[in-house]
């Protein structure tokens, strides 16, 4: 579904990516790790087109899509939830929803779309009146999830969600994240919580120095040596 | 699932935290309401009136600023030659027309020619919007974002001057005036006689102003514009196209610029440098109440309309400019981001 072949890319003068290359092929939960400062979030910036790439091509559903701009990748199919969620903190918590269904045309998917995702974020469906900008750091990483989500993605790039969130709060994102995956979503998740992370998801790639240095499916890799001793603290 | 843990709470303010909170605008407020009542008291209703044109005139051309402002980080030292474009397309689509609207003698064609001619002006500015946006603002946006407030600052001051040379150049400095838009006598409202033109105009900005305010908040467009305001990765990353609401907000700023210059030809003649004032009224405004914050931008019109009014019958007509810029310098010493205080985005951004 996804396919990095050979990217380079950085900021300005300065590369952050080198040669790198992966598929997440459609369905699969896939888990992007390294240390800090290694370009992951480098890789879902470029992919969702916010970066453009210095060399090397990126294919979703066979198509390349370097040369787009953000708004049409997403329109797309692919949905990025940033590290900085990037809401709109000046408007209500419906009204972002609302607004990541921005490109959805039927009214009514995007209806149904907003009742799943009050399913499934309850807190969100009680506070839908209230500024983005006045929740709770989990309540807003809640509302970034859910905002990507209301594009109907096929496939989801989720920047850190757990970064700065209490561990009980950890768990309910990634319990999400799998339900996503379970209706069909792909995947592509970067996280630092390697631990947990490795638990949830099929396969993991490795990012070290901006460089592909191993990948895997997650089970193997949470056995490796290497992954043991500097990711894990074993 | 359960976030209990993460719910902040929700807050019951009492009303005097509330007023402490929001000092600066109950202290501006109740300002602005001791003055219109003294206005109103020495000028009665024609200078209460006065307030309402000018008011909704400065607004219009605020909220202009605001937008262009808040959606593109671009402080717009040319919205007022988007006035004088107005008033020019006015004046000379309104003359030819409403002669051949008195000939024929038919009354609904000639009360509909002054409308006619500022709906054109509408038009023209919007499509100047457009031209100006695709020509000078989108290619440097494209480029490079390094120094964008400054850039973007000097382009609309060389667009001015452009602006008013090329109108000079062409059509001469001459005044292009016209005695008034409906010949019909004035109304009497309340024990004073009101010409038909201040009402029209008052009526204009306002219903161009619940307009705009009706499209921004309620329409998905309108959305995506405050959206890009308040998060321009965020809205490209939900599918927005940042350069069609970038025109279309340039374009819409021109459109009611225009609109207002048009609907006021009756006071400010059309010649080269009319926006001069009316732009840096609306400059007033914005930094009164805080650059980028459209809501501020109509309360505010009215408000240094209604300062101008009591400069004008408490101290003197030729003090009306000193007394809102000496207010104006008030405010950016004590509450520097407006007394709406308003965050805007890009300028720490960029």
């Amino acid at each position: 579904m996804l396919e990095l072949k050979n990217l380079d890319s950085g900021y300005d003068f300065l590369q952050v990516l080198w040669d790198v290359s992966f598929i997440v092929e459609e369905g699969e939960f896939i888990a992007l790790i390294g240390p800090n400062g290694a370009g992951k979030s480098t890789t879902l910036r470029t992919i969702a087109g916010l970066i453009k790439p210095k060399g090397g091509d990126i294919l979703f559903k066979g198509e390349s899509i370097i040369d787009k701009p953000p708004h049409i990748i997403s329109r797309m199919g692919i949905s990025y939830v940033s590290e900085a969620l990037n809401l709109f903190t000046d408007m209500s918590v419906q009204e972002n929803l609302l607004l990541g269904a921005y490109a959805v045309k039927e009214k009514e998917t995007q209806l149904k779309t907003l009742e799943y995702i009050f399913e499934l974020f309850p807190r969100l469906e009680e506070r839908k009146d209230q500024l983005a900008g006045t929740m709770s750091g989990g309540e807003r990483k809640m509302l970034a999830i859910a905002r990507g989500m209301m594009s109907t993605p096929t496939l989801m790039l989720v920047d850190e969600p757990s970064l700065g969130l209490q561990p009980n709060l950890t768990y309910d994102v990634f319990a999400a994240l799998l339900k996503l995956v379970k209706q069909g979503v792909t995947i592509l998740l970067v996280e630092q919580n390697v631990n947990a992370t490795l638990d949830i998801t099929d396969r993991a790639y490795i990012l070290e120095q901006g460089k592909i240095a191993m990948n895997g499916p997650s089970h193997e890799m949470k056995a490796n040596e290497h992954v043991r001793n500097a990711y894990l603290g074993i | 699932m359960t976030t209990e843990s993460s719910a902040a709470p929700i807050t019951t303010v009492n009303f005097l935290t509330r007023i402490k909170d929001n000092l600066p605008v109950v202290v501006v407020s109740f300002f602005s309401i001791v003055l219109f009542i003294l206005v109103g008291f020495k000028g009665g209703a024609p200078q209460l009136l006065n307030v309402l044109v000018t008011g909704g005139m400065w607004a219009l051309l605020a909220t202009g600023l605001a937008l262009v402002f808040g959606v593109m980080n671009i402080p717009h030292f040319a919205h007022g030659e988007s006035f004088m474009v107005g008033a020019y397309v006015a004046y000379f689509v309104f003359n030819p027309l409403n002669k051949i609207f008195l000939s024929t003698g038919s009354k609904f064609l000639i009360y509909s020619g002054p409308i006619l001619a500022i709906i054109a002006a509408g038009l023209a500015g919007c499509v100047l919007g457009i031209i100006i946006e695709k020509i000078i603002f989108a290619p440097l946006r494209h480029r490079t974002k390094e120094g964008w407030v400054m850039n973007a600052f000097l382009l609309t001051v060389g667009l001015s001057f452009i602006l008013v040379n090329g109108t000079t150049l062409t059509l001469g400095p001459n005044f292009r005036g016209i005695p008034r838009y409906y010949d019909v006598k004035s109304l009497e409202i309340l024990g004073a006689y009101i010409a038909v033109d201040r009402i029209v105009a008052t009526s204009i900005a306002l219903v161009t102003i619940g307009l705009l305010w009706f499209f921004l908040r309620q329409t998905k467009t309108g959305r995506a514009i405050r959206a890009v305001s308040q998060d321009e990765t965020g809205a490209q990353l939900v599918g927005i196209n940042l350069d069609f609401i970038q025109t279309l907000t340039f374009s819409l700023a021109t459109g009611t610029a225009a609109i207002s210059g048009a609907s006021l030809l009756f006071m400010f003649q059309a010649y080269p440098t009319v926006g001069l004032t009316p732009l840096y009224f609306a400059w007033y405004v914005v930094m009164l109440v805080g650059l980028g914050n459209i809501a501020g931008a109509i309360v505010g019109g009215f408000i240094v309309a209604l300062l101008q009014s009591a400069t004008q019958l408490f101290i003197g007509l030729s003090w009306q400019s000193v007394v809102p810029t000496a207010i104006m310098i008030l405010v950016l010493i004590l509450a520097p981001s407006g007394i709406f205080g308003s965050e805007v985005k890009g300028v720490q951004e960029q």
